[in-house]
């Protein structure tokens, strides 16, 4: 490869920014991006199989749903191929693809280092690791609380883009204010970014800060090392470490020279005594470019096993696996306490029949929410238990579930929702409306309504109304149109909790089922 | 002409020059122009030219409001939503009565996107010039002092409060708690913050906001009707073809015809009793005149 600037001495060439890695990140980072802003309602009710492509190739999604699921998808075919990748060219994906690495690494370089973090060192990452297939093993799967695209999409859906989307926003109605009419000469561009790159609504999320401090923190961190979530935490780097620690691929020579080793300043995540950590090594090959002496080459080569000292940390030890069955087993069960007042009002998304299937399959990853038409889902705090953290739940009053929608079940990586049709989406059972009659208008003050039943998206009519003759409170006579539901037909998609017109507290709310038959 | 018939016609020609427009415009407006067809463009054309013209409503450089019903994310088949035939139809003809511009637009129940993307209208009103199919936004709701019976101020659409002319184009449906909605509840689709709140008493509700913003044409299409399950509909079995589009400048004597097609009186619809009685317009079908276009 080309580098630029010869002839420093000893401290080494300066690697070129462009490598060969580099513009592969970011390709990727921007095939991220584009897929991120794509799942969405953009006019069609089919979205890009792809646009959930960086969960279905990622191993720990699969690695978490065959433990938990007892299962495979064919959803998660490409992340076998990504496995199948990784054990032949090493953990190529961190230093070539991830979208999280790659903004790591454009920040990183501005961020003066203080040396690592001595508790991080050890084998935590792979404590961490462990614990989570084994909580996922007991059915709670947790991974993708700390999966790197997740934690990114998240800090993204819930903070980010609905951040940009209230910029724009304000100031395209900050122009209304200055320019009145005059404002809609520049229509044509707001309505183009609205269309292709703003969010349609600008959802405030629960949990939005807790996404966004995660994202802040593996930057903070990046004072103490370089990649330094990335080498010492992310569980997904750590597996790819794992599965492509004895590739064929690999970097020659595989310690550091004695008469120059400036490969150690290069190097992001591997170089951390003379020996290269074949398992944190992500391909990206900066030292190459970087050599002096044409040294470093990326090969295929028979895996050195231990016996020059490659493999320093085990992997594995007793105390290890001792320590993380026993955090995995706490993780899963331990915390999975639930307030039974909460529960009634655990509204999953349409489709999700059972919620233990939900909390095995369930990544968390917020494609659902991203996507999610009339902004009715949420990411989980207080409704499913600690262990429920980020999973989506439907919140009525914010949002409620579009009739014709079926968007969530198309995004979701491992069809924790289903993807359904139109028509069984329409029959699908998400809870059922309950009025609360010390509430509503027609019984609690004798007034007519019937906002909930005209919305009620069911052709035949969840919500019905008997006409009552009455006398009101003034000793007028008059007829009242009293709503009452059919639960046999109310899908529970929280339009009536939604639209009624009472200030607070709705007087229509959807509640939980145990049995979601279809109607 | 004897003097005495000569001094009578000077006489009241110059009393009736000093009565309000309204009083008389009210009087020659009760007129209903009615057409049955299968080309529900030619048909919308028909009624228009019945009642003159649509030059007779639009003047050159007039910038139009055309506000059908787009509420509902439902195909046109369902008749939840106005025809995209018969808007297009009327936008056509406001542009060719001279219109600067004809913005159309719906202030939706289910989600907008949707909504506007099932209904087919943006849809066959896309690449005309001079033609705005826009989302609501926020910004362009106005607090207006109503004064009325129920409603005192609300918040309206600036753009359907500065339209020179506003052409009221609602489908005819059923809707359970009005009995119908026809032209003068499709007004609700200018109104923004928390609507259903005015539902406790709607005709009143209605009137008010329908005192304010004058439909100058309402054109109600049954080009098929939604008989049951209304507002919303979703089952081909409620939906009744007609084949007919109903035109009036007089609001009132639209939706009073209309109720007919559903062999309804005008009496069984409270929204346009309360409005007839408001003065604004007629209801009485013996009143109107009927033009089979």
């Amino acid at each position: 490869m080309k580098t630029e600037g010869g002839g420093e001495t000893g401290a080494g060439k300066r690697v070129r920014f462009f490598t060969a890695s580099r513009i592969s990140q970011l390709f990727f980072l921007a095939l991220f991006l584009y897929l991120f802003i794509i799942t969405d309602y953009r006019g069609r009710d089919e979205i890009s199989i792809g646009a959930n492509s960086f969960f279905r190739m990622n191993p720990l999604v699969l690695a978490s749903y065959i433990l938990a699921a007892k299962s495979m998808t064919w959803l998660l075919f490409p992340a076998l191929l990504m496995v199948a990748l990784t054990a032949l060219l090493g953990r190529f994906f961190c230093g070539w693809i991830c979208p999280l690495g790659t903004l790591i690494d454009l920040v990183t370089r501005r961020v003066p280092k203080s040396g690592p973090i001595r508790f991080l060192r050890g084998r935590f990452k792979y404590f961490l690791l462990y614990a989570l297939l084994v909580s996922a093993l007991f059915s709670v799967n947790v991974s993708g609380v700390f999966d790197p695209i997740a934690i990114l999409i998240r800090a993204l859906t819930f903070f980010f883009y609905p951040l940009l989307g209230l910029a724009a926003r304000s100031g395209w109605s900050g122009l209304y204010t200055l320019a009145g009419d005059g404002r809609d000469s520049a229509f044509f561009l707001y309505d183009f970014l609205r269309a292709h790159v703003l969010p349609f609504r600008e959802t405030l999320y629960p949990l939005a800060f807790v996404s966004f401090i995660l994202i802040v923190l593996i930057f903070a961190i990046e004072r103490f090392e370089r990649r330094n979530w990335c080498r010492n935490i992310c569980p997904l780097g750590t597996l790819l470490g794992l599965l492509g620690r004895f590739s064929l691929f690999r970097r020659i020579p595989g310690r550091l020279c004695k008469d120059c080793g400036d490969c150690r300043k290069h190097c992001p995540t591997a170089f951390d005594e003379e020996v290269l950590q074949s398992g944190d090594c992500i391909r990206c090959m900066d030292c190459r470019a970087a050599c002096n002496f044409g040294r470093v080459n990326f090969r295929p080569g028979m895996p050195s096993f231990s016996k020059d000292g490659t493999v320093k940390q085990p992997v594995l030890s007793r105390r290890l696996f001792v320590g993380s069955v026993v955090s995995g087993i706490v993780m899963a069960k331990g915390l999975s306490f639930r307030k039974p007042q909460t529960q009634d009002r655990l509204l999953r998304p349409p489709g999700v029949t059972d919620e233990n299937i939900f909390f095995q399959k369930c990544v968390r990853c917020g494609e659902c929410m991203k996507v999610c038409l009339r902004s009715a889902l949420y990411p989980d705090l207080s409704f499913g238990g600690i262990t429920g953290i980020f999973m989506p739940v439907i919140i009525p009053r914010l949002g409620y579930c579009e009739y014709n929608c079926t968007l969530c079940g198309q995004v979701c990586p491992t069809g924790a929702i289903p993807r359904l049709s139109p028509e069984e989406k329409k029959k699908s059972i998400i809870g059922a409306a309950v009025f609360d009659r010390n509430l509503c208008l027609p019984y609690a003050k004798k007034l007519n309504c019937l906002v909930c039943e005209e919305h009620c998206p069911v052709p035949e009519k969840a919500i019905r109304f008997e006409r009552i003759g009455d006398i009101d409170y003034q000793g007028k006579k008059i007829t009242l149109k009293r709503p009452y539901v059919v639960e046999e037909l109310c899908t529970g998609c929280g339009i009536c909790e939604n639209k009624c017109p009472l200030e607070g507290r709705s007087a229509i709310e959807v509640f939980s089922r145990k049995l979601k038959r279809t109607v | 002409m004897k003097r005495r018939n000569f001094l009578k016609l000077t006489l009241s020609t110059i009393i009736a020059s000093q009565l309000p427009s309204t009083a008389f415009s009210q009087a020659a407006s009760s007129t209903v122009a009615v057409a049955e067809g299968t080309d529900y463009a030619s048909i919308t054309r028909k009624v228009i030219t019945a009642l003159g013209g649509m030059k007779a409503f639009v003047k050159p450089g007039n910038t139009v409001v055309v506000k059908p019903n787009m509420g509902w994310d439902r195909k046109p088949e369902y008749a939840a939503t106005t025809h995209p035939a018969v808007v297009k139809a009327i936008v056509e003809e406001c542009l060719s009565a001279g219109a600067k511009k004809v913005k159309v637009f719906d202030n939706t129940c289910n989600d907008a996107r949707r909504s506007y993307e099932s209904c087919g209208i943006p849809e066959a009103l896309k690449g005309m010039k001079n033609v705005d199919v826009r989302f609501i936004e926020d910004d362009r709701f106005k607090k207006v002092a109503l004064k009325g019976k129920f409603l005192k101020e609300w918040s309206l659409y600036g753009d359907a409060l500065t339209a020179d002319v506003f052409i009221n184009v609602p489908i005819a449906k059923h809707h359970s708690l009005t009995g119908l909605t026809l032209g003068l509840k499709n007004v609700m689709g200018i109104m923004g913050d928390s609507r259903g709140y005015i539902h406790r008493s709607i005709e009143d509700a209605l009137c008010d906001i329908n005192s304010v913003v004058k439909s100058h044409l309402t054109i109600i299409d049954a080009t098929r009707i939604l008989t049951k399950h209304g507002p919303v509909g979703g089952n081909l079995k409620d939906v009744k073809v007609l084949n007919k589009v109903i035109a009036s400048r007089d609001i009132v004597a639209a939706d009073a015809y209309a109720t007919t097609m559903f062999n309804m009186k005008p009496e069984e619809i409270a929204t346009t009793v309360a409005a007839h009685k408001r003065g604004l317009g007629e209801m009485n079908l013996g009143k109107i005149k009927i033009i089979k276009a």
